[in-house]
């Protein structure tokens, strides 16, 4: 009897876990994986060199850049560049995915038309430090030489660039561009070539607010005077890049960039200029 | 010892439980919408990256009722990719607190037709990390034998969960954001332990 009784409570003990069991939650947590891909400058542009930065697949961005031609130390004479005259550059660009860009823009020196695409490669995450790898090959052409140049077809001009983007602790960005131009100098008889090292860094003061300078020593080939330097502010609103600048190059378009300042960096002759971007959605 | 099997026949039959979990059937026709409304103009956020559950027992959702939702905040999107890591990086802090979670469970129930119920729920939001205690209503209805649709719109103030307001060009934007859950669950079926 004692024993059956056991047996039964057993029994019914056993039941009563069972059926509680039907009381636990079966959900359980997808395991969380990393969905973004990884992001460092927060502008597709520092100054003149790009970024790996790219724009959502969809999105335009359009551009709009000034240089000043007289230098600030002018003062008020020129009232520090805005008197003019003005280098100028109106861009737009397009994501057809998310990781390729292409803009076409246009430069009144010169009437340089230029066609460039930029990819974004490689993203490496779980590294030392974060690093993202791009690549930018353009065409341009000047549409309104002075002058004679060497032939018609020397009115185009190629470049390619690679770029190296890191950053440290999340809020100071190191760009290495190397570049290459074809054609540096549409008005000398012989084609010439360049090879620059270009160099970028932007610290983010706040979410608002970053400080940037790049400079862009031409390493091999033809230069244009002197190598190129600019620093300046940048401000970002979550949809424009409002970047205010000094620098001893004045050119705009990328192969006229590329090819050298006019200018020497201890010159003391910075040009005022600005990059205003905004991005646009149809 | 008649007195104690009887006790724990009892307590058998009370554990004898009918419970019903539903999970989140995952898919595009999910929709998590968070709308900004601020003077100049009007945004929006979409994911359809919500999942979780919803158990209750003995065919009444207030018995035992538990709930737990939980949207990836990651997977916003506003429209414009340089808006949404804005968003991400400088308001959610999506890399700290990466998703939305809102626990609880069901307090009241009103049959709005056949099928269709209109659930109180109380429980606890948790966003940017801090968690805040909230009543919301939706309404759930059945689709089919084992699926249902839960819809459910509500409000959140930023400042009640420590994310700062965002401004655009100097202008602020609307401090409630108004949140439009629209989502479809699916009932499991559990292989054992359910009579």
């Amino acid at each position: 009897m004692k024993t059956r009784s056991i047996i039964f409570l057993a029994v019914i003990i056993l039941i009563s876990l069972i059926s509680n069991a039907s009381a636990q939650i079966t959900w359980k947590q997808h395991e969380v994986v990393d969905n973004l891909p990884l992001q460092l400058f927060h502008s597709p542009q520092s100054i003149n060199l790009p970024t790996v930065e790219t724009l959502q697949q969809g999105d335009f961005e359009f551009e709009i850049s000034h240089r000043f031609l007289p230098p600030i130390k002018n003062g008020t004479k020129d009232f520090y560049g805005f008197d003019g005259p003005v280098n100028m550059r109106i861009a737009l660009g397009y994501a057809v995915t998310n990781d390729l860009v292409v803009t076409l823009g246009r430069s009144n020196v010169e009437d340089n038309l230029e066609l460039k695409g930029k990819y974004r490669a490689l993203q490496l995450k779980e590294t030392f430090l974060p690093l993202l790898v791009g690549v930018q090959i353009g065409i341009a052409r000047n549409t309104q030489t002075f002058g004679q140049t060497a032939n018609a077809g020397r009115t185009y001009q190629y470049f390619g660039q690679l770029i190296f983007n890191t950053m440290i602790y999340k809020t100071f960005g190191i760009g290495i561009v190397p570049s290459y131009l074809y054609n540096s100098n549409i008005y000398v008889n012989e084609v010439q070539n360049s090879f620059t090292l270009g160099m970028n860094f932007q610290y983010y003061v706040s979410k608002m607010v970053s400080v940037l300078a790049e400079f862009n020593p031409t390493v091999n080939g033809y230069v244009n005077r002197f190598d190129s330097a600019a620093f300046g502010v940048e401000l970002e609103t979550g949809g424009h890049f409002f970047k205010i600048i000094l620098t001893n190059n004045a050119k705009l378009n990328s192969t006229q960039f590329l090819s050298g300042a006019d200018k020497t960096i201890g010159g003391g002759e910075w040009r005022l200029g600005f990059n205003i971007t905004r991005l646009l959605k149809f | 010892m008649k007195t104690v099997v009887i006790v724990y026949m009892l307590l058998a039959v009370t554990f004898i439980t009918q419970g019903t979990e539903l999970h989140v059937k995952q898919g595009a026709k999910n929709q998590v919408v968070f709308v900004s409304d601020a003077p100049f103009g009007k945004f929006e956020g979409t994911t359809n990256n919500i999942d979780g559950y919803l158990y209750w027992e003995n065919n009444i959702l207030t018995a035992n009722s538990s709930l737990y939702f939980e949207v990836d905040l990651n997977t916003l999107d506003t429209g414009i990719g340089l808006r949404n890591r804005h968003m991400r990086e400088n308001y959610l802090q999506t890399d700290k607190y990466r998703f939305a979670s809102f626990k609880g469970k069901i307090t009241n129930v009103t049959a709005v037709s056949q099928g269709s119920f209109k659930v109180d729920v109380d429980g606890a939001m948790t966003i940017h990390g801090v968690t805040q205690s909230i009543k919301i209503t939706g309404t759930l209805a059945k689709t089919d034998e084992s699926s249902y649709n839960l819809k459910s719109d509500f409000t959140v103030k930023l400042s009640s969960y420590n994310i700062e307001i965002p401004s655009i060009m100097m202008v602020k934007l609307s401090e409630v954001i108004e949140l439009h859950l629209n989502f479809n669950l699916q009932e499991v079926i559990k292989p054992e332990g359910k009579k």
